[in-house]
């Protein structure tokens, strides 16, 4: 009976991660995470994606404070942050996210600051998203986990 | 066919971890023994470049600028390959690229950037790069690229 609770959980994760595949959320680039998750590395994905967290609030922080710069001009400097949000973004398989930054490097790149405005806006938007879907699938993981070994403690 | 856990990692299931790595990468030995350095500002590129690296066997340190690695070079370490990103703070890519040459490495410099353009293209090539790829690191690609670094020895 116990099984069945990590099974129903393991269900769930995989019901989660079609639907973020299915709304180009995430790419397969996030399950090649997976292949470098192992026993010396347990928590593998979850750090790094903590990583990308960390980076990416920080990124946004930096584009909306030159966007909300009287004089802003440093469309370089803006183009910069781009491309390290586009890096960490296909490198995790945060493809929704990554997208939208092609198109706020695009804005960028003609010195176009309400499209720079609307691109961030929408950038924030997408990244809330993909933040509390990924928060819902390591809670899921979580808890699938403490299920699994709460089934048969001597089968390990 | 939907993503599954299950579909990630050779039936061991993806986020459990109850497998080594090196169930993929076992495939993959090398004549030699191959050291690589990566060059990357972002802290997620340069974890993610050093790991698949190193879980294909390739000994790898990662550096966070330009100048670190014309440092790491231009005190005596080599490198059989450099993946080195376009874009750095204060000293560019191109530019570290143009000072480690300049020092006569004869690493395979591999180019990154997040999204290739024509000019960055010419301007990283211009610089003594060998080849120029979007990030990310793709076991596709780079593998091929090891095993003719390897073959070369």
């Amino acid at each position: 009976m116990l099984g069945l609770g990590a099974d129903r959980l393991r269900a769930d994760m995989n019901r989660l991660l079609a639907l973020l595949f299915h709304q180009g959320v995430l790419d397969e680039q996030f399950l090649q995470l997976q292949q470098l998750q192992d026993e010396t590395s347990p928590n593998f994905v979850c750090e790094v994606v903590n990583i990308y967290f960390h980076e990416s609030e920080k990124l946004l922080r930096n584009l909306r404070g030159l966007l909300m710069e009287r004089d802003f001009s440093d469309y370089k400097k803006m183009g910069i942050h781009l491309n390290q949000f586009m890096g960490s973004s296909s490198s995790i398989g945060a493809k929704r996210v990554r997208n939208v930054c092609v198109a706020f490097r695009a804005a960028s790149e003609q010195n176009n600051r309400a499209g720079c405005l609307r691109a961030l806006e929408l950038l924030e938007n997408e990244y809330c998203y993909l933040k509390n879907k990924l928060h819902e699938l390591f809670q899921i993981e979580q808890q699938r986990v403490l299920a699994a070994g709460a089934r048969y403690p001597m089968q390990n | 066919m939907a993503p599954t856990i299950e579909s990630v990692n050779q039936g061991n299931g993806g986020f459990e971890g109850n497998n080594k790595r090196s169930d993929r990468f076992v495939k993959a030995t090398w004549k030699n023994k191959l050291t690589a350095l990566v060059v990357d500002n972002g802290e997620l590129c340069r974890v993610l470049e050093r790991e698949n690296l190193r879980a294909y066997g390739v000994e790898t340190v990662a550096v966070e600028t330009g100048e670190a690695a014309v440092e790491l070079i231009a005190s005596g370490s080599t490198f059989n390959l450099i993946f080195i990103d376009m874009y750095l703070p204060t000293m560019s890519g191109p530019e570290a690229v143009r000072q480690i040459r300049a020092m006569g490495a004869r690493s395979k410099i591999i180019g990154l950037t997040a999204f290739i353009t024509e000019k960055d293209e010419q301007d990283f090539f211009a610089a003594g790069i060998d080849e120029f790829f979007e990030k990310p690191l793709d076991p596709d690609w780079f593998v091929p690229i090891i095993r003719e670094v390897d073959n070369q020895i």
